[in-house]
């Protein structure tokens, strides 16, 4: 995956650098950069022009202001932050984009300045979940090591300066593209969202670009702190400074131009964030903040040792008595029955109801011989008569083995009472 | 390439033949079958035959445990596979087609007459239970048996005691208790606690006899006309109005008498104080139970948190009384449950903008305590947002996130005002004119056992005027009437004002055509005797021209209406003709050219003291001229004479000039126009 976004980056700044070479409508730009396009060392190249837009932004902006090289360098600078990390957002999206040669070019370069403070926020912070930003900033390394003579005088200075011109620089811009009404996007911080959806106007799909982009930042947000800082102490030490090159104002006026002739340059997509917006103030409510009254693992309170009392019987009776309780069909009035107790129990089983049969062998039932024991006489009338007794219990199911001891031991006590008549007719024999 | 492939096909059908193994073992053992294991071992050596390994190992056969079902199941599951059927009527009904319900009176009428007969019943059985001993049922069935409703034990002693609390006898139990100590027994904690809960929960009286719930309603409902969503509410209010709690009643005298009263019968007095009024005595009670160093339940910091908005004026106290009440319950360490959350945001309705503000966090609070919410918590938070009758702005989304997070879930009844959700929350969609909310929130109601918590019949009731009038309103006409299909009559029986709605509706798609039909169903409805009602759909049959087909089907179901002008019920007169009605009849009549009827309708006038307009004998004279009947068009005019209309002498103009007039019907006509020249 991480291979294929490499590729992707370089895809990107390759066509980036046909681009450059290609164009018409900035020839004193093209000149330079051929020049210095042609050794292949990419990094300081994109970096270049891109810085360029964003101190033409500054020169304007602050004309009062004099442009000191340290400020050109440090715009610069960031100017790289952002170029790669938007670069390496919208990995595939770009290829598009920059297939679309001058116009998207501009609008690279216009993305540039919005997406700027972050980065230097970023940078200075170190903590502000920028992450994905200095995920690619880290991919952009191996680049960087061919300027990195300049790197020990520049980065401290860099990391220490409060920049503001910059901050200002860019401010109409960044404003413009915050007004659209982000104020803070899911997980992801808001001005990021405001920048990458400005960015995304620029580009000629713009819903699948800012999509993309914001899942790209999700993504990086998902990488866990500790590496995250690990990383950055790398990637401020690699960062690298580019010169200011000059007389590339017009970069700027023919971006202007190109939003002018759109016509929908970010008043289309400020339907785009309002709606990004709604998504997000769609979570909100019932994710909103608690009161903070309870501990998280309050203890239940050990009650309903007694039962349900008569409150919690009116709960249920109210309850029952809220809802509706008639039954759609007969199968539920047939549920309503069973669970009053009136209606034989599904799946059918006929030992039903025979519970405390249920644990007595059928042996206990139909062998009913050794109750004939002792009591009662081995032979003649009396035990041929029990044996057909013990014979009919035998087949009776309705009477439990209970029920039928009990109806012999009857007889015993029946024949024990008779025993002197029994006698006198010579029927009892013992 | 090709090996991979016809390796993954191996696996493949290795995986679906396991598959199968384990579900033929499933439903095999399922029928605890003896030999299932045997059975299912051997066709699993079948089927994955080149999957040696896996069964020559027979460690591998796992038999599962027998199922126990529970003793509903086979019935659920049947009952699962009906679905309604929007041409029947409900079940109840379904024993007797005589008795199927065609009106809403009539649906009231036959359930309630339906309860009441098993209310009858049960009363006979319980009363004269000496009659009822007999019992057939084997095994045996208890609910079938008369209940035991005289105390058994004679004797004054503890049981006896017990004996009466479970029966509920109050005075009975009071005066057991008296006896008890006046003897110098001593009565358990416990028991005492339970008489305690038997007083505070029936306020000191004896109990009514038990309602069921159909009876409830019986003089609460009038479903006639548009239905009050508070009635039902309303009723319970003024049961509690009726009883209040007592200045020293047997309850506080108990509770006086015990030595050390512990939390239950704290909890059992507060909550008897709350349920009958005394709710700054509650309070103080709940100081009393702090100073003797005891925690409170989580039964008693509900009823606390219920009294809350009663004891406090302002917005803001209330809501700090009841964060208050909050965290002494956390100071206690009591675990608040549901029924805490929904007191909450039940207070929270009376909270005003604080509601607005705090019933969020209140959720997330309870939310994090994972408790779920139920539909009463919602309903709560409905009606937070949206006060009945105040303007809407901008609030619509809360409904959508309510919507959100409850779609598609099966909510079991948890809290009596859970009833109330589908109510409230088509209320809104009814207020906001949100159609597409209305169709998730009866989405809602078809997912599991979500329909009961629908409420009862009057509640149904309500909750379906409510979404057939949304569909009125917002739907079209073909989309509406399918709804109408579906829910009428077996579910819905609309008012009058409905059937209105549903006419506009028609008269705003232009499905005028259907008017006959929906006249049918007005009447079988019974809401033919409605006389704006009727009177709107002559308009509405009167107001254009359709093609012939219409008219005639216009014609006949306008004749049909005049029959029940005519008849009345019983010698009442049901409905008046007014001279809007007439005309709009005739109109109707004469459209579909039939004169004769519309002559006969035109006499009415005259009988009933009603006044045609001109336009209206405008119309009829140009169908007399159409069919060229002479005699008629200068009856018309004498007809328009007699009333003395303005309009008169131009209409025997036009009789003069439009038809040949034999000389006698001339000079009648040039006589009768002298005489409203005249009367002017």
């Amino acid at each position: 995956m991480y291979r294929r976004l490499l590729i992707n980056i370089n895809q990107v700044r390759n066509r980036l650098i046909h681009t450059h070479n290609t164009r018409l409508t900035l020839p004193s730009t093209k000149c330079k950069e051929r020049e210095s396009f042609a050794p292949v060392a990419w990094a300081p190249c994109a970096a270049r022009p891109l810085g360029t837009s964003s101190i033409s932004f500054s020169e304007n902006k602050e004309s009062s202001t004099s442009l000191s090289e340290d400020k050109g360098k440090t715009a610069e600078e960031n100017e790289v932050n952002a170029e790669v990390n938007t670069d390496g957002q919208r990995n595939t999206e770009m290829n598009e984009g920059t297939e679309i040669s001058n116009a998207t070019l501009t609008s690279q370069l216009e993305t540039e300045p919005v997406v700027k403070p972050e980065d230097r926020k970023q940078v200075e912070k170190t903590k502000s979940g920028k992450e994905s930003l200095l995920e690619l900033l880290g991919a952009m390394k191996v680049e960087v090591t061919t300027v990195r003579k300049i790197r020990p005088s520049k980065t401290p200075r860099m990391s220490e300066r409060p920049n503001q011109e910059p901050m200002e620089s860019t401010h109409s811009m960044f404003q413009r593209a915050t007004a659209e009404g982000s104020q803070q996007h899911g997980t992801l911080n808001p001005e990021l969202v405001a920048a990458v959806s400005a960015a995304a106007s620029t580009l000629p799909n713009r819903h699948q670009a800012e999509s993309e982009l914001l899942k790209q930042l999700r993504k990086h947000e998902a990488i866990p702190d500790t590496q995250r800082r690990a990383d950055i102490g790398h990637i401020i030490s690699d960062m690298k400074v580019g010169k200011r090159p000059n007389g590339r104002s017009n970069v700027r006026p023919t971006s202007q131009i190109r939003f002018d002739d759109d016509g929908k340059g970010y008043t289309q997509d400020r339907g785009i964030t309002s709606e990004l917006d709604g998504v997000r103030r769609r979570k909100s409510p019932f994710t909103s903040k608690r009161l903070n009254l309870f501990a998280a693992a309050a203890e239940q309170d050990a009650l309903s040792d007694l039962g349900p009392t008569l409150w919690d019987i009116d709960l249920v009776n109210q309850i029952v008595q809220a809802t509706n309780q008639m039954p759609r069909n007969g199968f539920e009035e047939m549920i309503q029955w069973t669970k009053e107790g009136r209606l034989w129990l599904y799946p059918i089983n006929n030992e039903a109801g025979l519970e405390e049969e249920a644990s007595v062998p059928f042996h206990e039932h139909v062998f009913l011989e050794k109750h004939l024991d002792e009591s009662f006489p081995q032979q003649g009338p009396v035990r041929h008569f029990m044996e057909l007794v013990i014979t009919g219990l035998a087949k009776n199911h309705h009477l439990t083995v209970q029920q039928k001891k009990e109806h012999i031991d009857w007889f015993r006590d029946y024949f024990r009472q008779k025993e002197d008549v029994l006698k006198e007719a010579e029927a009892y024999l013992n | 390439m090709a090996s991979s492939c016809s390796q993954a096909l191996r696996h493949h059908v290795c995986k679906s033949s396991r598959l199968l193994r384990v579900h033929l073992q499933k439903s095999w053992t399922n029928r605890s079958f003896e030999g299932a294991v045997c059975v299912s071992s051997s066709f699993a050596l079948n089927s994955a035959a080149d999957q040696q390994p896996a069964v020559s190992s027979p460690e591998e056969i796992v038999i599962p445990k027998k199922k126990t079902w529970s003793k509903e199941a086979v019935l659920q599951a049947l009952a699962s596979t009906v679905k309604r059927d929007p041409t029947a009527s409900d079940y109840r009904f379904q024993d007797d087609p005589y008795l199927t319900p065609k009106t809403s009176s009539e649906f009231k009428l036959f359930s309630l007459s339906q309860e009441s007969g098993r209310n009858a019943a049960k009363y006979f059985i319980n009363t004269y239970p000496k009659y009822f001993q007999k019992d057939y049922a084997q095994p045996h069935i208890p609910c079938l048996m008369p209940d035991t409703l005289e105390a058994q034990i004679e004797e004054v002693s503890e049981a006896a005691l017990i004996e009466r609390i479970g029966m509920r006898k109050v005075k009975a139990a009071v005066d057991l208790y008296d006896q008890l100590l006046q003897a110098g027994t001593s009565v358990s904690l416990d028991v005492t606690n339970q008489l305690l809960d038997l007083i505070c929960f029936y306020g000191d009286h004896d109990p009514a006899q038990e309602n069921v719930p159909e009876q409830r309603n019986e003089e609460t409902e009038d479903v006639q006309d548009e239905p009050q969503a508070k009635k039902g509410r309303a009723a319970k209010a003024s049961d509690l109005l009726k009883a209040t709690w007592k200045e020293k009643n047997n309850a506080e005298r108990i509770f006086a008498l015990l030595s050390e009263p512990n939390t239950h019968s704290y909890s059992a007095l507060i909550r008897g104080m709350v349920k009958y009024g005394a709710y700054s005595k509650a309070f103080s009670t709940y100081t009393d139970l702090l100073n003797s160093r005891l925690k409170a339940d989580v039964h008693t910091f509900n009823a606390l948190i219920t009294a809350a908005p009663e004891v406090k004026e302002k917005y803001n106290e209330k809501w700090e009384l009841i964060v208050d009440l909050l965290k002494q319950m956390a100071e206690q360490k009591v675990k608040p449950n549901l029924l805490t959350l929904n007191a909450v945001l039940k207070a929270l309705r009376r909270c005003g903008t604080v509601g607005k503000s705090q019933a969020f966090p209140v959720i997330s609070e309870m939310k994090a305590l994972s408790i779920d919410l139920s539909l009463a918590s919602y309903s709560h938070l409905l009606a937070i947002f949206y006060k009945p009758g105040a303007p809407i702005q901008g609030q619509t989304d809360i409904l959508q996130e309510v919507m959100n997070e409850v779609s598609g879930k099966s909510f079991t009844p948890q809290d009596p005002d859970d009833a109330q959700f589908f109510i409230t929350a088509m209320r809104i969609c009814l207020d906001t004119k949100d159609m597409e909310q209305a169709y998730r929130v009866h989405e809602l109601l078809g997912v599991g056992e979500n329909w009961r918590l629908l409420g009862n019949d009057f509640q149904q009731n309500i909750y379906y005027a409510r979404f057939f009038s949304l569909l009125c309103m917002m739907e079209n006409i073909d989309v509406m009437l399918k709804w109408y299909r579906d829910l009428v009559p077996s579910v819905y029986y609309p008012s009058s004002n409905v059937m209105r709605d549903l006419l506009q509706a028609l008269d705003t798609d232009n499905r005028l055509d259907l008017i006959p039909q929906i006249w049918k169903d007005i009447k079988q409805l019974g809401h033919a005797n409605r006389q704006n009602l009727v009177e709107e759909l002559l308009t509405l049959m009167a107001r254009e021209k359709h093609n012939q087909e219409v008219q005639e089907s216009f014609a006949e179901c306008a004749l049909d209406i005049k029959k029940i002008y005519d008849t009345g019920d019983r010698g009442k007169v049901l409905l008046n003709w007014t001279a809007g009605s007439l005309s709009d009849l005739i109109s109707v009549l004469l459209a579909a050219h039939r004169r004769q009827d519309a002559w006969d309708m035109l006499k009415l006038f005259k009988t009933h003291n009603r006044v045609p307009s001109e336009e209206l004998l405008n119309k009829f004279l140009m169908c007399v001229k159409e069919d060229g009947d002479v005699n008629q068009a200068v009856e018309l005019v004498q007809i328009s004479a007699g009333f003395c209309l303005p309009g008169t002498p131009k209409l025997i103009q036009r009789v003069q000039q439009e038809f040949e007039l034999t000389e006698q019907q001339r000079k009648m006509l040039s006589d009768l126009e002298i005489q409203s020249f005249n009367s002017e």
